[in-house]
């Protein structure tokens, strides 16, 4: 992303500066073969270059190779299908369990994505309230989560829900629960403990962006509000989060990307268990790819299918959050 | 090995656009490992061997008398498998001096990976010259990529020396492609004490059927509280070992699955059933709650492979109330037994060998040494496949944990009356599957529609 935003501006900065630089007569340049326009323009392809080239020998040709992938069939030789989209078909009419992964990965986002945002935001609006006490502690403590090994949290999870688990301890001692649950075993809540531990491991990341987001806010709004009679509930509705919105985009978008490529979650807490109720479409595209006799051309498709996916939810996003225009 | 190579490359590339492209043909020494593999490859002589170790190949003349040159192995386990390969180098080198085992710790699901990936690239001078293969994904492996292995038949080992359920998952079409290691027999442990106690012996379970083992297992239950057996959910090793101890599969013959309508599995799992709904057995839902419902004396049976028998004496305060024997039958199955298996593994030779050495190292160790079986038994606990191996005293002597039982000589036993299990190419898939049905067929669901849906599952992940 920061490459593609970042390429139209370097010529035109070359642009910019250019008018500081009239020492010279303007004949001279169109004696060469170039335009001085066209010089100009060349010196920032030309900076451009590299970086375009790996990207493209980096990403680009990958993807396009992959997408040549998802065209074949065949367990060691591969070959092109015969209806060259097979695999496509065979993806979303005859796979069972790619439609329930796809279910479970969307269950995910929708009830994931939204509540961890809101908390997200609601956190650091409090963490940048200027008379909190101890904010950089509570600030690092919130954060920490995300700098945790996957694994290492994951085995915490799964001691923490095992069926004579802390949680159990706890819920059974308060009298909340009459029996333990077996959580990592009944799927709803499987499901549940995945969506928890996501909640605990990513919304500390999120706040630290709406954190910078609100840090860069020009206090005398927030003035101009609370002169204007507005309580902090309306400050934070109508002032905060309008001009928060180009950040609330950014992780929107990161989050969904983020989710429907989830894997450690699936793959390291529940095993995809049990019987694939808690699997994501990326743990199947790796069993399919290395568990069972591999099929690297319908991973592959898998792969497209999830890519068009993120595309299109980040379209949605875009087209509904982005008000510059 | 491959994304250094591919750094290296990178890397190489990166200086070539600088423009300090002299270096490129040097032959400096003093480079690092990683570019020094890059330029080897387009400047080095035919020397094949393309080890990024810097053990330097001076003797690579295999036509001397001693045998010579350098071996690398890969494979899992450090206490167990390492230690064996270990062992057997130190026997070899006895004999041969000049010959040095590179032995490389990599976990089962990495070489997996490694094979899958050279075989797509056609990477094949990466891979090992020898490397341990389970057992359950030998013909899966040998089938998809014949490319990867070499096959036994001019190694010189005996193979009629091994119990023939074992050497069978690594035979394909009447050729040898594995020399069986790692001993897969199951065995059914128990907490004798706790046993006694509910009025029972080990006698009590010893030649029984299922069925006379769910009513001891509710009796024991109900005079005290234990159950008597425990499994991880989700995972089908349990129905796996009773079809095999009846000498069903999951495929025929021809590798097609044959889960639907299948009488044994029917069984097996309806058994399974009344296991779990009657508290005899309890499910845990990971392989650590597994292993400490066991160690910490809440479930007083494992059945299973006898690899499980390390994780038994990670009790030590346990030492003298174990004791095992051979499993329950099924009932009413045609072809039952009371031996089964679970798991395994096998050394494969792969194409990249130097095969000679490889053959001779193998056939005089882990197919024709004593003393290799006699130094690895009483330390790691590793049991000999090979049968020769178990005539030794060492498999005689009594086991103090185990109740003063000779449970290693019993367990080869047991390794030689295991019927044959067909695995094929799928069986992951098929267990899979099976494992799916099990789950919602224990939440009340129909057996015979879940089977029905394992079967089209499979069929649909060999489609």
């Amino acid at each position: 992303m920061s490459q593609a935003t970042k390429s139209p501006q370097e010529p035109a900065k070359a642009a910019k500066r250019a008018p500081a630089k009239k020492g010279k007569p303007p004949k001279r340049a169109k004696q060469g073969l170039l335009g001085l326009e066209q010089k100009r323009n060349l010196t920032g392809w030309t900076f451009l270059i590299p970086a375009a080239l790996l990207i493209t020998v980096m990403s680009f040709w990958p993807m396009f190779k992959a997408f040549q992938l998802s065209l074949q069939i065949g367990k060691n030789k591969l070959e092109y299908a015969d209806p060259l989209w097979y695999n496509y078909v065979r993806l979303f009419t005859k796979d069972k369990t790619f439609i329930l992964t796809m279910k479970n990965t969307f269950l995910y986002l929708i009830i994931q994505v939204p509540i961890m945002l809101v908390l997200a935001l609601i956190l650091a609006y409090l963490l940048n309230k200027k008379d909190l006490r101890c904010r950089a502690l509570f600030r690092t403590a919130i954060f920490l989560p995300c700098a945790i090994s996957l694994v290492s949290y994951s085995m915490v999870f799964r001691t923490m829900f095992a069926k004579e688990g802390l949680v159990n301890d706890v819920l059974v001692g308060l009298n909340l629960l009459n029996e333990p649950i077996n959580w990592l075993n009944e799927p709803n809540a499987a499901r549940a403990v995945i969506i928890l531990g996501l909640l605990w491991r990513w919304t500390g990341y999120n706040m630290i962006f709406y954190l910078a987001g609100l840090q860069n806010l020009d206090y005398a709004t927030f003035e101009a509000a609370k002169i204007d009679g507005a309580g902090p509930i309306q400050t934070f509705l109508h002032v905060t989060i309008p001009q928060l919105r180009p950040m609330i985009l950014l992780t929107a978008i990161m989050s969904t990307n983020g989710t429907l490529q989830l894997f450690d979650e699936s793959y390291a807490l529940t095993g995809g268990g049990p019987s694939h109720q808690t699997q994501t479409m990326s743990h199947y595209l790796f069993e399919v790819s290395f568990k069972n006799n591999s099929n690297f051309g319908y991973a592959s498709a898998i792969s497209f299918a999830i890519l068009v996916m993120v595309a299109v939810l980040a379209l949605i996003q875009m087209r509904v959050g982005d008000k510059r225009d | 090995m491959k994304q250094s190579k591919l750094a290296a490359l990178l890397g190489a590339g990166l200086l070539l656009g600088l423009g300090v492209a002299a270096c490129g043909g040097s032959d400096d020494k003093t480079d690092a490992s990683d570019t020094a593999t890059a330029t080897e490859t387009s400047e080095a002589p035919p020397a094949e061997e393309t080890s990024d170790e810097p053990v330097a190949p001076e003797t690579e003349d295999t036509g001397a008398a001693g045998k010579s040159g350098e071996l690398t192995v890969w494979c899992w386990d450090p206490a167990f498998n390492l230690y064996a390969m270990n062992t057997a180098a130190s026997i070899y080198q006895q004999t041969n001096p000049d010959v040095t085992v590179n032995v490389v710790e990599v976990a089962w699901d990495d070489i997996q990976t490694n094979l899958i990936t050279y075989a797509q690239s056609g990477a094949i001078e990466e891979l090992p010259d020898i490397f341990l293969c389970q057992n359950n994904a030998f013909q899966k492996n040998v089938i998809n990529y014949p490319e990867l292995f070499s096959t036994y038949t001019d190694s010189g080992v005996d193979f009629s020396q091994y119990p023939q359920s074992v050497v069978d998952y690594s035979v394909i079409d009447g050729e040898n492609w594995g020399l069986p290691f790692d001993n897969g027999a199951a065995i059914a442990a128990y907490r004798i004490d706790v046993l006694e106690e509910a009025g029972y012996t080990l006698d009590d379970f010893t030649d029984i059927t299922w069925s006379q083992y769910l009513e001891m297992g509710k009796d024991i239950k109900a005079k005290t509280g234990h159950a008597l057996l425990s499994g991880q959910a989700g995972a089908s090793d349990m129905i796996m070992m009773m079809l095999q101890s009846a000498g069903a599969s999951l495929f025929d013959s021809e590798g097609n699955p044959t889960i639907a309508g299948n009488d044994v599995l029917l069984k097996s799992i309806d058994m399974y059933k009344q296991l779990v709904d009657a508290g005899v057995m309890e499910e845990y839902n990971s392989w650590d709650e597994y292993i400490a419902s066991f160690v910490n004396g809440d479930v007083v049976g494992v059945i299973n492979g006898c690899w499980i028998l390390g994780s038994i004496q990670t009790a030590a305060d346990q030492s003298g109330k174990w004791d095992l024997t051979n499993l329950p039958k099924l009932d009413d199955v045609e072809g039952a037994t009371n031996y089964s298996a679970n798991g395994g593994s096998s050394w494969a030779i792969s194409a990249n060998a130097d095969y000679e050495l490889a053959a001779d190292f193998l056939a005089s160790t882990f197919a024709g040494s004593t003393e290799l079986y006699d130094s690895i038994l009483p330390s790691s606990g590793a049991l000999a496949n090979w049968l020769p191996a178990a005539a030794s005293s060492v498999y005689a002597e009594p086991q103090p944990y185990f109740n003063n039982d000779a449970i290693y000589a019993k367990i080869v036993d047991y390794a030689s009356k295991v019927p044959s299990n067909n695995t094929g190419v799928y069986y992951y898939e098929g267990r899979d599957a099976v494992g799916t049905a099990i789950t919602d067929i224990l939440s009340g669901g129909d057996p015979e529609t879940e089977l029905q849906e394992a079967q089209e599952e499979t069929e649909f992940a060999m489609g």
